[in-house]
């Protein structure tokens, strides 16, 4: 289920004398099975954009359309379009409403209206996806939850809905690097075992680096980049005018580089790069 | 969709109109008059003075008339149904009916009296907001405790009083951003709040209060955590940065004040 | 063990949050430290390991169970010392949303010194100072709710800058904000700590922080696990990781070249030290 992003603008509080633009002009399409980071600056207007996606915003102008379904029109079926296109919270807090862990992942399929039965089986499945042992985490109140945990039950809520397309909004703020890394490690299970186009929302580059095969760069509203990592990565410069900081190991290669190391800036994995590096010295030492 | 934009009770906007330079006091105590003209006046004509002094006030204070009359749309539902009771429930023996239907029946007296009570509504909030739109939030505890100094010599915790009054205020904002989120994270799970009857709308609004009030109160919490920590103990020993002083801008708007409540007091007796 | 110059002292400190009724939770265990004047002091540990709740013990926010916390040589225990422990340590917390009182940015500021009871003119000196010191003179006038995080965080700053404390509890003031103004915030108050001579306390899990302390601690389950500098902790054997903690990115790599036998020294921590290192290898 393509989403298909054209000419799209929108301003926040519209007509009221706070009113400011937060998206200029924006196309944009998002095929089936990609795994795409957004990223930006705080107010660059991502998640703005990211909610058109899931008709939570409609455009003032310009055009959503979500596997051929303009999510304008009136009679567009919006609430089925968001059980297909499932959106996590950047805050879990706001998501999560009921007392315990199962029950909240059952309010969606509940809200489908499907029987009892196919409900739980639901549950079951979302549960074991994310990583949440059943018996141990099902009647659990979500107030003895963790962060983590509670992110996972915000992220199992909304694939019991049965997404075709996830839409993750800055899930991992505020985690510690545990917690960072088990969610990043779910993301990346459901992308390759069920297929769910993924789309990344984050401020942190390292975590786009680690995820996303596309990125796409919001700056102030509008579309800055729009390609494969590879070469939004390989313009540092561009990118720090931004206001995006560049993940840490890749400023360490740069300034390698720089200092004549044969090492590729745009290499992000820490194998890689440990690797060049090691091979760097050998040939420095085989030159002497 | 944005739940925030609608709201204008308790926002701040920035400016520096002779509205906004005024005494905090000589605000508070501009409004109460004028609150108490709104709660005696009885004619159209009456009305028709007052939206042409408020007109001039919201201009003088650089507000924009739709941004002023904006945070009425959350409340127009009530204010249709207040009108609405009053048309069919009033009876007086000597009132002409308009029309019949069912077994209500609306009178002249049961319309004009819908209407009165609606424009007082209306007014009272228009006035409210166009105190609290020029007034920060400090210069209105400033000058609200200012005013109600006198009765701390009987024993009331005026301050107390003021600072819960004025977290009060702040909350509202907060809120709203809040029930905003609350309200999307249920939309992307499927819960259609524009669909169904009256009935089954307000059942659906019924899940949401639940994290709304958790969320509010742990804010709460943070703030007044937040608060403590930077000394704050109820206002004994407290200074202030601006202190207040009452300047010719406020003479002349007392002054206007007079004038209007004359105008007033005729158009009531006569 | 004499310290010099000590700042916060806790002896034995214990403490527990009840919920419900006989159910409770130990969120500290006998935690033995102390906080130097003029130092920066990072704590560190997964969410739940209790440096929030430790942190709150240094301004008498929370009271210990059993042991003692001893600020400038007060007990937080007895309530006439609170006023001025207050004074003496200030907080500034995760959101800044929840800490800023007014809708005007200098007079949020002048909360805290109104708080306490200055006379006018020295409350607007010290609101301009805070506001000069942080760069904040062009926000003077806005409305908070009209800034950007990161923003907000310095504003919440100032608040406690104006009220001129010894020291500054930062419970993970950067935990929400984008990593650009998160290097913003961590780069003022590096400065506040050179310039002002606050000593700052800084609870934070990112290790890209940690590094730029004088000395950390790190806790878990609400024990005190590590103690000592950042480069003495970082080469104990990655016992951090134990911990739900990571390596900053230079050590993590001197660590796996030193694996390669690469000849490297214990004590790489930032990125330029280990560029520098391996230009000298090269």
């Amino acid at each position: 289920m393509p989403i298909e992003v054209t000419g799209l603008n929108y301003s926040y509080k519209k007509g009221t004398p706070f009113e400011k633009k937060v998206l200029y002009d924006v196309h944009l399409r998002i095929n089936d099975g990609e795994v795409v980071g957004i990223i930006g600056p705080t107010q660059s207007g991502k998640t703005t954009l990211a909610q058109h996606f899931n008709a939570l915003f409609i455009p003032q102008s310009g055009k959503v359309i979500v596997n051929g379904i303009n999510t304008a029109d009136k009679k567009a079926d919006l609430v089925k379009l968001r059980h297909e296109v499932g959106y996590v919270f950047q805050n879990p807090d706001y998501q999560l409403f009921a007392s315990c862990v199962g029950e909240d992942i059952a309010f969606g399929p509940r809200n489908q209206g499907l029987p009892s039965e196919d409900v739980a089986a639901r549950v079951k499945e979302a549960m074991s996806q994310v990583g949440l042992d059943y018996d141990t985490f099902y009647s659990r109140d979500i107030f003895a939850l963790s962060g983590g945990q509670k992110r996972r039950t915000a992220i199992a809520g909304v694939l019991a809905c049965k997404p075709k397309t996830l839409v993750l909004d800055d899930i991992t703020a505020g985690l510690d690097p545990r917690g960072r890394d088990e969610i990043l490690a779910v993301v990346k299970r459901l992308h390759s075992e069920k297929q769910i186009t993924i789309i990344y929302i984050s401020n942190s580059m390292d975590e786009i680096a680690e995820l996303a095969e596309r990125v796409i760069v919001i700056d102030q509203g509008r579309i800055a980049f729009d390609d494969l990592k590879i070469n939004v990565f390989n313009q540092p410069e561009k990118l720090r005018d931004i206001g995006l900081e560049l993940p840490e190991l890749m400023t360490l290669a740069i300034d390698l580089h720089q200092q004549g190391f044969n090492i590729d800036p745009a290499l992000l994995k820490f194998d890689e790069i440990l690797q060049s590096i090691l091979d760097s010295l050998q040939e420095g030492q085989v030159r002497e | 969709m944005e739940l925030t934009k609608n709201i204008t009770l308790g926002v701040y906007l920035p400016g520096n109109t002779a509205v906004h330079r005024l005494d905090p006091r000589t605000k508070i105590i501009a409004s109460t008059i004028l609150i108490v003209i709104l709660l005696l006046i009885n004619s159209y004509q009456a009305y028709g003075y007052f939206f042409l002094f408020i007109s001039a006030v919201i201009a003088a204070a650089g507000i924009p008339p739709g941004y002023a009359l904006r945070g009425l749309k959350p409340m127009l539902p009530v204010l249709v149904l207040m009108w609405a009771f009053q048309l069919f429930l009033h009876s007086s023996p000597d009132a002409d009916v308009i029309f019949s239907w069912w077994i209500f029946s609306a009178t002249d007296a049961g319309l004009h009296l819908g209407n009165m009570i609606t424009l007082r509504v209306l007014f009272l909030f228009t006035v409210t907001t166009i105190l609290t739109l020029t007034t920060s939030i400090v210069s209105l505890t400033d000058g609200l405790e200012s005013l109600l100094r006198p009765l701390k010599k009987i024993g009331l915790p005026t301050q107390e009083l003021v600072m819960t009054m004025v977290i009060a205020l702040r909350f509202v904002l907060i809120l709203a951003e809040e029930l905003d989120k609350i309200v999307k994270a249920q939309m992307a799970r499927g819960v259609a709040f524009d669909r169904g009857n009256f009935i089954q709308k307000t059942r659906k609004i019924f899940p949401v209060f639940l994290p709304l009030f958790i969320n509010a109160f742990r804010r709460a919490e943070d703030l007044i955590v937040a608060m403590e920590s930077r000394s704050y103990t109820g206002g004994k020993g407290r200074t202030k940065m601006k202190t207040l002083h009452m300047g010719r801008v406020d003479i002349a708007c007392i002054l206007i004040i007079l004038l209007f409540t004359g105008l007033m007091v005729l158009t009531i007796f006569t | 063990m004499f310290i010099l110059n000590p700042l916060i002292e806790t002896f034995d400190l214990s403490y527990a949050y009840r919920t419900g009724s006989d159910r409770q939770v130990q969120a500290l265990r006998e935690v033995n430290m102390h906080v130097r004047q003029g130092e920066i002091l990072a704590i560190t540990g997964q969410n739940g390991s209790g440096k929030s709740t430790l942190a709150r013990h240094f301004n008498g926010l929370l009271t210990p169970d059993e042991g003692e916390v001893l600020i400038s040589g007060l007990s937080t225990s007895s309530r006439e010392n609170i006023p001025s422990i207050r004074k003496t340590v200030g907080m500034v917390f995760q959101n800044p949303d929840n800490q800023l009182v007014s809708s005007i940015v200098e007079e949020d500021i002048a909360f805290g010194p109104e708080n306490l009871g200055l006379p006018p003119d020295i409350i607007r000196k010290r609101v301009d100072h805070a506001l000069l010191t942080l760069n904040l003179e062009h926000l003077r006038q806005e409305s908070p709710n009209q800034l950007s995080e990161g923003q907000k965080q310095l504003v919440a700053i100032a608040g406690v800058l104006a009220m001129r404390p010894k020291c500054i509890v930062m419970d993970e003031p950067t935990a929400h904000l984008d990593p650009r103004s998160r290097r913003e915030v961590i780069d003022n108050i590096l400065r506040l700590n050179r310039e002002e001579e606050i000593t700052i306390i800084l609870l934070t899990h990112y290790m890209n922080e940690v590094v730029h302390c004088d000395r950390m601690i790190v806790m878990d389950q609400g024990f005190i696990m590590m103690e000592g500098t950042p480069t003495e902790i970082f080469y104990q054997d990655g016992k951090i990781l134990d911990y739900g903690l990571d390596f900053p990115v230079a050590t993590r790599l001197a660590r796996s070249l030193k694996l390669h036998g690469i000849d490297l020294d214990d004590n790489i921590i930032h990125t330029r030290e280990i560029v520098e290192r391996l230009c000298q290898l090269k």
